[in-house]
């Protein structure tokens, strides 16, 4: 019971948080001005400092990925082909978003700061997921939503959401002009529109997201089996005893019957709808290009340059034994490894759109849908640090009443092992790439295994948690 | 068939008609210190049957070979390529997909070459900048003419004709060999040249066949141009004339002697981006009246390529006196491991950017290069060749300036076809660095065999470990309080906490 009565400590200092005295710290989110006026400025500097860097060293702030993007968007804007520009793979609808990029006035000045303003938009993207986030977590109060959802007091839910908004990890990605802020806004919006009952604009937005990057796809069973019919109907009443009581005594057939909501086919036709004439729509414009770059390239590539992936050293390997084989019979198990190569998808989808939505979505729709990208981003075959934003939008949510800020050594323990998993991959990879070392095997297998199995404990305790029902 | 076999010699060394005997279709010499090129002329017919059918399906073709070994040349013979087989050519009307023969056919007769088909393993040349240069182009690096000269051996040289045999022996020294095929002329010519060294003067005709020899000097006949080269010496047609005839000639050329070096090597530690410098003797270029850049091609084979974007910043550019990418073959596929990779690499141009100064000084550009991926082998690394570019000053002559074919000439040589008809190439001499090859080595970390056994088995204990520790916590929660809303002891806390 040690355990419990830290909860209680914990609480009663999180409760405390806002110390009676006037600090700096505490008025940043007494009010909601200060703090999202502290992370456009947070952005204003790095975007500006990026702005210096790039004018005045051949090391560059901009990330390589921002031109590809304003590659593709300039092509867009001469009538071509988003696709025209190599290592374009993504919906051409990111590409004319950033149609402002392609544009010129003659004034070097205006020019310039139409080129930047992609990343303006990213940045602006990370305030709006930042404010969706507090929007999220103080819902409760508004009295339209379950018990799920206990809607925190608007202070604590800025302090929440300065995880996000004032994380310079976030907010150096967005201004490096990296596009995973607008899918940190597109999940956000998601996850709020859902929870406030909002089911065609739910519809909507996962099917854009499917669209823009695939991995939303893990949120659909999610989703689907929190919208039971007892909480969509009831809306402030409390559903949880009514559907335990419905689940005793009934047939299979029953079941399925009950599990088909009006709520639940709206959601399905909605994104289904918008997710096929996205792709029709681009398709028609775009033809074949369009699938290879966007969708089939993550199938067949067979890419795997270093990064965190557990499979990468195991890719790296088969993919050797497979090209080798064919020429030569050289290859000592082909069947056998291509076997173990095939399989990595399973413990991956298993986790992250079968047993995490089954077991936790009715628990906690937001914390459900971190164990779920967690589960999906610690599983791929392939993982750069970018993929970590898709779950650090989700932390917010979850943190709240979680083992980690409950107990602190944990907390701080799980963030160490984190960074430092990173850390001793970086290390060897940057023997590797740098100085010419051989270090795949046993430093970058060793190291990516380890921050492998760190993040699988940290999942672990995430599963944990909203198993005992302790966050939110 | 048709033979001309041609001796130069350093401008002022020249040989007077006396020294030569010419008796019964064979001529001999004093000892000189000359180049020495022979250029042999195939009719169609004269093939053997698998040229005659491959050839029948191509508009023009162009096979050039340069030692990797350093050597000494003399104008006329300056232009110069990146060490290495080098292959340009044009299909026929029945296009390139009827080609799936050349690449076998170009294995059989020159070794190893490790191309597919045309379509796979050819990259485009640009063709609406000079209507000459040929369409497709390929490379890749070859050691030496071995299998050449078995091959040659076997197809021309009939029941161990020594004299046959040891001429094509010869070969093993030559500093480069070109093969050229156009349905224009309808002829094969083979070219072979042999680097400025000491030697004898020695032909003998060949039966049926015309053999010309010309023992000739550089030379600077009054009222020579600029961009002219001249030439004397004598000629001699063997089985006709009884006697050498002087001859004086001159020509212009767009391949002059820049009169300066240059040294590459990679940048330690290589890394997984390896830049390659080149360090060049001079930063005057070669002509003062006319705008001159200088230049470096290069071939890079599969395993190293240069990143167009990359090179597009003129900050990072001009911090590696680079001033811009003028050309890069497409496409450049710039993630896929080199064992996936069916086309033969990627030819470069780049102009260089020297520094500015009235006196000469030496200087270093750095071209910033990454390496693929290799097949993982024992040990942990592999060891990789990357030829010399060449590098010149391309320089505009005057309006109206016009370059006649001239017998020594040299077209598609795949940087040519990128510059205006106007163009002068001045070629700086590639001197190798400890050593005598035009080649730099790389050592690429890859995957170690000899450490790799346990992989499959550890990922795949790992990932079942963090997976069943996963299982474990869900199937926990699952057991305690079903896949239904949150535990009776979860609400009790919330309630508690909202009590508070």
């Amino acid at each position: 019971m040690a355990a419990s009565t830290n909860k209680h400590v914990a609480q009663k200092r999180g409760v405390a948080a806002p110390p009676p005295g006037p600090s700096i710290v505490a008025s940043l989110f007494h009010r909601p001005l200060p703090l999202y006026l502290s992370a456009a400025l947070l952005r204003a500097v790095l975007l500006l400092y990026g702005l210096w860097q790039d004018a005045n060293s051949p090391l560059k702030y901009t990330d390589i990925d921002y031109l590809v993007f304003t590659d593709a968007a300039r092509f867009v804007s001469r009538g071509q082909s988003p696709y025209a520009r190599e290592t374009y793979r993504y919906t051409p609808v990111l590409a004319w978003l950033l149609l402002p990029t392609a544009q010129t006035t003659g004034n070097p000045f205006w020019d310039a700061v139409l080129f930047h303003s992609g990343k303006v938009l990213f940045a602006t993207a990370d305030l709006v997921a930042g404010w969706l986030l507090e929007r999220i977590l103080t819902m409760g109060s508004t009295g339209k939503t379950s018990r799920a959802i206990s809607g925190m007091d608007a202070a604590r839910a800025r302090k929440f959401a300065a995880i996000w908004l004032l994380n310079p990890m976030v907010a150096a990605i967005s201004t490096r002009g990296s596009s995973e802020g607008l899918l940190g806004v597109l999940v956000t919006a998601l996850l709020w529109a859902v929870l406030a009952r909002r089911v065609t604009l739910a519809g909507l937005l996962l099917g854009f997201g499917v669209h823009f990057k695939i991995y939303p796809f893990i949120y659909a069973p999610a989703i689907v089996w929190w919208m039971d019919r007892e909480r969509m109907a009831a809306g402030s009443k409390a559903p949880t005893k009514a559907a335990s009581k419905q689940t005793s005594n009934v047939t299979w057939i029953n079941r399925i019957v009950s599990f088909i909501t009006p709520a639940r086919i709206q959601l399905a036709v909605i994104s289904l709808l918008t997710f096929l004439l996205l792709n029709a729509a681009m398709f028609i414009l775009h033809g074949t290009p369009f699938l290879t770059h966007t969708y089939l390239h993550h199938v067949t590539r067979i890419d795997h340059r270093h990064n965190f992936s557990p499979y990468n050293t195991q890719l790296y390997l088969t993919s050797s034994l497979s090209s080798s084989s064919s020429s030569s019979s050289s290859s000592p198990h082909p069947s056998k490894t291509l076997q173990i190569e095939s399989l990595a998808f399973l413990p991956q989808l298993l986790l992250s759109t079968v047993l995490i939505p089954l077991a936790l979505a009715k628990k906690s729709l937001p914390s459900a849908m971190l164990a779920q990208t967690f589960a999906f981003v610690t599983f791929n075959k392939v993982c750069t640090s970018q993929y970590f934003l898709w779950y650090m939008v989700l932390l917010p949510l979850y943190l709240p009443g979680s083992s980690f800020l409950r107990d602190r050594r944990l907390g701080l323990a799980a963030l160490a092992l984190w960074v430092g998993g990173q850390a001793l991959w970086l290390q060897q990879g940057y023997e590797l790439e740098f100085l010419g070392r051989s270090t795949f095997v046993p430093g970058l297998w060793v190291a990516s295994l380890g921050f492998f199995l760190v993040n699988c404990w940290i999942l672990g305790v995430i599963v944990g948690d909203v198993g005992e029902g302790a966050v939110l | 068939m048709r033979e001309r076999i041609t001796f130069i010699q350093k401008l002022g060394d020249s040989q007077e008609p006396s020294a030569f005997k010419i008796n019964g279709g064979v001529i001999s010499g004093p000892e000189i210190d000359a180049v020495r090129e022979d250029k042999l002329t195939f009719a169609l017919d004269d093939l053997p049957s698998e040229l005659h059918t491959l050839l029948y399906g191509i508009h023009e073709l162009h096979v050039r070979w340069v030692s990797p070994v350093a050597s000494e040349t003399v104008a006329p013979f300056l232009a110069r390529l990146p060490p290495g087989f080098h292959l340009f050519f044009t299909p026929g009307k029945e296009g390139v997909a009827a080609l799936n023969d050349l690449c076998p056919t170009l294995s059989k007769v020159f070794g190893s070459i490790e191309c597919s088909t045309p379509t796979d393993s050819f990259t485009s040349l640009p063709s609406d900048r000079f209507s000459h240069s040929a369409a497709l182009q390929y490379f890749q690096p070859l050691e030496d003419l071995s299998r050449f000269i078995q091959y040659a051996k076997h197809q021309l040289c009939s029941n161990s004709n020594s004299r046959c045999v040891a001429r094509l022996d010869r070969l093993a020294h030559a500093s480069s060999l070109e093969v050229s095929y156009d349905t224009i002329s309808h002829a094969l010519k083979i070219t072979a040249l042999w680097p400025y060294q000491h030697q004898s003067v020695y032909a003998a005709s060949q039966p049926q066949s015309r053999t010309e020899v010309g023992v000739l000097s550089a030379d600077m006949p009054p009222g020579l141009e600029p961009n002219e080269l001249g030439i004397s010496g004598l000629l001699t047609v063997l089985d006709q004339d009884s006697e050498s005839s002087p001859v004086v000639f001159s020509f212009a050329s767009r391949h002059q002697d820049a009169n300066s070096g240059f040294s590459t090597s990679f940048l330690e530690p290589t890394g997984l981006h390896p830049t390659l410098q080149i360090q060049l003797e001079s930063n005057q270029p070669p002509s003062d009246d006319a705008s001159c850049s200088a230049h470096a091609y290069l071939t890079l084979p599969r395993n190293i390529f240069a990143d167009k974007y990359q090179l597009a910043d003129d900050l990072f550019l001009a911090s590696k006196n680079l001033t811009a990418l003028r050309y890069i073959s497409q496409p450049v596929d710039l993630e896929a491991p080199e064992y996936v990779m069916k086309s033969w690499g990627s030819a470069v141009l780049l102009e260089l950017s020297p520094p500015d100064s009235e006196k000469a000084q030496s200087w270093t550009a750095g071209i910033p290069l990454h390496l693929r991926y290799l097949l993982p082998a024992k040990g942990g690394y592999e060891s990789i060749q990357i030829p010399y570019p060449a590098v010149f000053w391309a320089c505009t002559a005057e309006e109206g300036t016009k370059f006649p074919s001239n017998p020594f000439d040299r077209v598609n040589l795949g940087y040519d076809g990128l510059f205006g008809p106007r163009t002068v190439f001045w070629h700086v001499e590639p001197r190798p660095v400890g050593g005598n090859r035009l080649e730099n080595t790389v050592k690429v970390p890859v995957l170690d065999l000899d450490k790799s056994q346990w992989v499959n088995a550890g990922t795949a204990i790992v990932v079942l470990a963090g997976f069943t520790w996963i299982m474990w916590k869900l199937a926990a929660v699952l057991f305690r309080s079903g896949h239904g809303g949150a535990s009776p002891r979860g609400a009790k806390s919330v309630k508690e906490k909202k009590q508070q």
